[in-house]
C-alpha cells in the first residue's frame, strides 16, 4: 500500500507534475538571448553583466543563453568578452569569480557595433540574432535591454519594429520578445506620455518592462511579506491607528561626478517620482487578491492614483526644495553642489526634496505621508517609519515628565542593516512608574545569513521568465508623474535662495517647518 | 566517572548568565547611538545534534559554526559514548561579526555528554531546552543510536530528523521509511546532495519526455544518491525507461554520467557539471556539497517534502 504523504501549501503528490520540485528548485530562465543596448556603458559593466554572470553561477540560466552587446564603439567579440570579464571581476558582490565558468558563460557573449540612428543596424541585429538562435539554441526568445540615454528609447524601439524584431516569427506562439527600459520614463507627464505612445506603437504593453530597481530590492519586497504574510499588523494599518508615515532616503555623499546628469534631474525627479512613490505604494496599497503580476500592479496603480494632486497654492506648504552648500561629512570637507564638477555655478537644482502627500482613499484619509530625500545628508539610510497614534489616555503622564504618551513607531529599514524595529514604552526597573521607550529589533542579516540576490538579478530573471510583478506599468508611471507635476511646475516659477542647507545636515529648516505645521517632526534615523 | 544531576532550569539559567557576561565583554563603542554596536542575539530554530563521542569535535564545531550564519539557532550537541554513568553539560556562545557590520551576532550552544544508559535522561533534558514556538530539528550522526535501536526515543524531540544515509552506520532506507510511516518528517543529505543535479536535469528537459535515461555510477554498487536519482526520474517520468549501470572501478556508487536519449550528456563533477547538447558544450556550476551547505538546504524545509517522500516510497516499495 502506498505510504500516505502529507500535502503542503496546496501542493501534493497528485498535483506535482513531471520533475517539478517547488520546495527545492529555484526558478530557472528559459533559453533566450539578451540584447543590451549601451553595452559599453556603466550600468552594463557595474550591474547587468555581474547580475547575469551571478545567475549563471547559480545555474539559473539555460545552456541556450546568449548576450548580444550593442553600442557605437567598434570592438571584436573577444574584446567585448574581455571587457565584460574585467567588469564582472571588479563589480561582482558577495560572490567568487569562477574562471572556468566564465569561459563557458563568455562563449554566449557576442558584440555588434552599431549606431541606434542607423536604420541598417537593426537589419544587422536581426541577422545576428538568427545566427545566435541557431548556434546557441535560444529558441528565438529575445529580451531587449535599453541601457542607453533615455532620449534613445523610442528610437531604438521603432528601429527594432522596423525589422519586425518586436514579434516572434509567425508560427512560433511560444516564443517571446520583451523590452526593458530604465528610468527615467520621461522627464515630466507630457514627455512620459509621448514616450509611452511611441513604445506602445511597437511593443504590446505586456511586453514592455519598465525597471525601477528599488522594487527589486529584497527589503522592499519584504514590506509586502510583512504586511500581508502576518495577521497582526494589517488590522492596524489604517487611519484609525496610524498617525503619520515618514519615508526617508538619505545619501551621505554628494553628486560625486554625476553633477552634469543630476543638474538636469534633481531629487524630486530622480528619487521621489519613481523609487519613493513606488515604496509609498508598497506601504499603503490594498492587499492584492493574489500574488500575480496584474493583481499586485493594479493595487499599486490604484494607490498612486489616490494621491491628492496639489493645487499651485498648496505646493509651498507641502513641498520643500533644498540644495546643499559646503559643509562637513564627519571630519571631511564636502564642497557645495554648485562647486561640484560639471555643475553650473548658479544651478537651481534640488538636491533635497521633501513632500507631504495625502491619499484620498478610505484607508488613509487624513494621514500625512512625508517623503524626504537628499544628497549630502548626515548618513546613508533608507527607511519607512510608521508612527501610530498614542494611547487614548495618558495614564503615565507623570512618569514621562509631563510629556504625552510615547507613540509606538514601526520602522522598516531598507538600507543599510535591513530590518524591522518596533518602539514601545516600558517600565523602568525600580519602584514607581517610570516609563521609557525601548526598541524591539529584527535584523534581516542575522536571521537570514544567506546571500540576498541583487535587485538586478531579481529583475533580470523576472523579465526573462515573464514575471512583471516588480516592474512599473504605464498607468503607474502616469499616476506618479501626475502627483509630482504640480510641484515641478510651481518650483520652476520660484527663485530659491540656494544653497539652503549645509552638507552634513538634515536639510533645510523649511522641511522641519513643513512637519511642524502638522504637529510632527522628522525622525533622526 | 563523573555524573552530575542535570536540570533544564539550571542550563537555561546558565544561558541567561552567559548572555549577560558576553554582553559585558562587548558593550559596543562608547558614545555611539544605542543599538548600533554590541551584541545581537539571534535564533530561528533549535538544532539538536546527536553524535558519537569519537566524532571529530572540531569538524562538527566548524560545520555548526558555518551553519549558524544562515540559520542562527540554539544548538544542542549531544555526544554519546560507551561506558557507564556519565552525564555532564556546558553552555557556550558562538559569535561572529558579519563583514562590514558593527554588531556581533551570537548564538547559544549547549553541549551534553552522556553514556547510552542516560539517553532517556538526555531526552528529558533536551525537550525543555528547545526554544518555544520555533522549529526543532535533529541532526542524527550517531551510529550508536541506530545500533541500539533507540531512534524512537529521540524522534518526539523534533519536528524533523535529518540523516545522511551515505554515512557508515546511518539509518538506511528502511528506517527512513519507518519514520515517515509514523508521521515524522525526515530528510536525507544523500537526497540533498543531488538537488542541484536534479534541478539541472529538470531545466534541461523542460517539457520534453525522453525515451531512455541512463545513469552510470562509480563503483560496483549504486549508492543512495544514485538510487534516489533513479527513483525520482522513474516517478516523474512514467513513460521514460530509466536504467542504472555501473561505470566500474572503485567508488561510492555516486552518479558519474547521465545520458538522456543520447542527445544530452551530463557529467557531474565537484562544483560543476559538464553538459553536452549536440554541438553545444556548456558548464553549469553545482554546489560543492559541503556538510554545512547540505544541512543548510535541509534546515530550510520543515514540512513534509512530497518529492523526496515519493522517491523514498519507490525505493522501499
Amino acid at each position: 500500500m502506498p505510504r500516505m504523504v502529507a500535502s503542503f501549501a496546496n501542493v501534493n503528490l497528485m498535483s506535482l507534475e513531471g520533475l517539478e520540485d517547488p520546495l527545492r528548485f529555484s526558478r530557472k530562465a528559459p533559453p533566450c538571448a539578451v540584447v543590451i543596448y549601451g553595452a559599453n556603458g556603466d550600468l552594463t559593466k557595474r550591474k547587468l553583466m555581474p547580475a547575469l554572470y551571478r545567475l549563471a553561477f547559480e545555474g539559473r540560466l539555460a545552456p541556450g543563453f546568449a548576450v548580444v552587446g550593442v553600442s557605437r564603439t567598434a570592438m571584436s567579440n573577444d574584446e567585448f568578452r574581455e571587457r565584460m570579464r574585467e567588469s564582472v571581476k571588479k563589480y561582482l558582490e558577495d560572490s567568487p569569480f569562477d574562471e572556468q565558468l566564465w569561459v563557458s558563460f563568455a562563449q554566449g557573449l557576442t558584440y555588434l557595433a552599431g549606431d541606434v540612428g542607423q536604420p541598417d543596424s537593426y537589419g544587422e541585429l536581426a541577422s545576428h540574432l538568427k545566427a545566435v538562435a541557431a548556434e546557441r539554441q535560444t529558441e528565438g526568445n529575445v529580451l531587449f535591454y535599453l541601457s542607453t540615454q533615455p532620449s534613445q528609447y523610442a528610437q531604438i524601439a521603432e528601429g527594432l519594429g522596423s525589422v519586425g524584431l518586436q514579434h516572434p516569427p509567425e508560427g512560433h506562439s511560444e516564443t517571446w520578445r520583451r523590452i526593458v527600459i530604465e528610468k527615467p520614463f520621461g522627464h515630466d507627464l507630457v514627455s512620459a506620455g509621448v514616450l509611452n505612445s511611441r513604445l506602445q506603437a511597437v511593443f504590446n504593453e505586456r511586453d514592455i518592462y519598465r525597471i525601477d530597481h528599488y522594487l527589486g530590492k529584497e527589503t522592499v519586497q519584504n514590506i509586502m511579506a510583512f504586511r500581508f504574510g502576518n495577521g497582526i499588523f494589517e488590522p492596524l494599518w489604517n487611519r484609525t491607528y496610524v498617525d503619520h508615515v515618514q519615508i526617508t532616503a538619505a545619501e551621505s555623499i554628494g553628486v560625486e561626478g554625476r553633477g552634469a546628469y543630476y543638474q538636469e534631474a534633481g531629487a524630486l525627479r530622480d528619487m521621489i517620482q519613481n523609487h519613493l512613490l513606488q515604496v509609498l505604494a508598497t506601504v499603503a496599497m490594498e492587499p492584492a487578491s493574489s500574488f500575480t503580476s496584474d493583481a499586485v500592479r493594479d493595487e499599486r496603480a490604484k494607490l498612486l492614483r489616490a494621491i491628492r494632486i496639489m493645487r499651485p497654492d498648496q505646493v509651498a506648504d507641502n513641498a520643500v526644495a533644498g540644495q546643499y552648500g559646503p559643509g562637513r561629512s564627519g571630519s571631511e570637507h564636502v564642497p557645495g553642489f554648485r562647486q561640484e564638477k560639471g555643475v553650473e555655478p548658479h544651478a537651481t537644482t534640488d538636491t533635497y526634496a521633501a513632500v507631504t502627500f495625502l491619499l484620498d482613499n478610505w484607508r488613509w484619509s487624513g494621514v500625512p505621508f512625508y517623503i524626504r530625500t537628499g544628497k549630502a545628508l548626515p548618513k546613508r539610510v533608507t527607511e519607512i517609519a510608521i508612527q501610530f497614534r498614542t494611547a487614548p489616555l495618558a495614564m503615565f503622564r507623570k512618569a514621562t515628565a509631563g510629556a504625552e504618551a510615547i507613540p509606538n513607531v514601526l520602522i522598516l529599514r531598507i538600507q543599510p542593516e535591513e530590518g524591522i524595529s518596533l518602539r514601545f514604552a516600558s517600565k523602568r526597573p525600580g519602584s514607581g512608574m517610570q516609563i521609557r521607550p525601548v526598541s524591539m529589533d529584527f535584523n534581516y542579516g542575522s536571521s537570514f545569513g544567506e546571500r540576498s540576490p541583487s535587485a538586478y538579478e531579481t529583475l533580470l530573471l523576472d523579465a526573462i521568465t515573464g514575471d512583471a510583478t516588480l516592474y512599473t506599468r504605464q498607468d503607474m508611471v502616469d499616476a506618479s508623474w501626475t502627483a509630482v507635476q504640480p510641484i515641478m511646475d510651481y518650483w520652476a516659477t520660484q527663485k530659491y535662495d540656494f544653497p539652503n542647507y549645509a552638507a552634513g545636515t538634515w536639510g533645510p529648516a523649511a522641511s522641519d517647518e513643513m512637519l511642524r505645521r502638522w504637529g510632527h517632526e522628522w525622525r533622526r534615523p | 566517572m563523573a555524573c552530575e544531576i542535570i536540570k533544564p532550569d539550571r542550563i537555561l539559567k546558565e544561558l541567561g548568565e552567559l548572555w549577560i557576561d558576553t554582553a559585558k565583554s562587548d558593550p559596543g563603542k562608547p558614545g555611539t547611538e544605542s543599538g548600533d554596536d554590541g551584541l545581537l542575539r539571534a535564533c530561528s530554530m533549535t538544532l539538536i545534534s546527536f553524535v558519537d563521542d569519537e566524532e571529530d569535535s572540531m569538524a562538527l564545531g566548524e560545520t555548526l559554526a558555518l551553519l549558524m550564519r544562515e540559520h542562527p539557532s540554539r544548538s544542542i550537541v549531544v555526544r554519546l559514548r560507551e561506558g557507564e554513568d556519565f552525564l555532564e553539560s556546558r553552555v557556550l556562545a558562538q559569535c561572529w561579526k558579519p563583514f562590514g557590520h558593527r554588531k556581533q551576532i551570537c548564538c547559544e550552544q549547549v553541549e551534553l555528554t552522556a553514556t547510552m544508559n542516560h539517553l532517556q535522561d538526555v531526552a528529558s533534558v533536551v525537550g525543555p531546552l528547545a526554544v518555544p514556538d520555533l522549529p526543532r530539528l535533529i541532526l542524527l550522526r550517531s551510529a550508536r543510536i541506530v545500533r541500539a535501536g533507540a531512534l524512537r526515543k529521540i524522534l518526539p524531540l523534533a519536528d524533523k530528523i535529518i540523516v545522511d544515509s551515505s554515512r557508515p552506520g546511518a539509518p538506511g532506507f528502511g528506517e527512513l521509511g519507518a519514520m515517515l510511516d509514523s508521521g515524522h518528517i525526515a530528510g536525507d543529505l544523500a537526497w540533498t546532495r543531488i538537488t542541484e543535479l536534479r534541478a539541472l536535469i529538470a531545466h534541461l528537459l523542460g517539457e520534453t519526455v525522453p525515451k531512455v535515461i541512463t545513469i552510470e555510477y562509480s563503483g560496483r554498487e549504486a549508492g543512495p544518491e544514485t538510487r534516489y536519482l533513479e527513483a525520482w526520474l522513474d516517478g516523474g517520468l512514467p513513460d521514460t525507461h530509466v536504467r542504472i549501470k555501473s561505470g566500474g572501478g572503485e567508488g561510492l556508487g555516486t552518479p558519474l554520467v547521465i545520458r538522456i536519449d543520447d542527445t544530452i550528456v551530463i557529467r557531474p563533477g565537484v562544483g560543476c557539471a559538464e553538459i553536452e547538447m549536440g554541438a553545444l558544450k556548456q558548464r553549469a556550476s553545482l554546489a560543492v556539497g559541503r556538510d554545512d551547505e547540505l544541512l543548510s538546504a535541509e534546515l530550510k524545509i520543515v514540512v513534509h517534502d512530497p518529492v523526496f517522500e515519493r522517491a523514498l516510497n519507490r525505493i522501499t516499495a
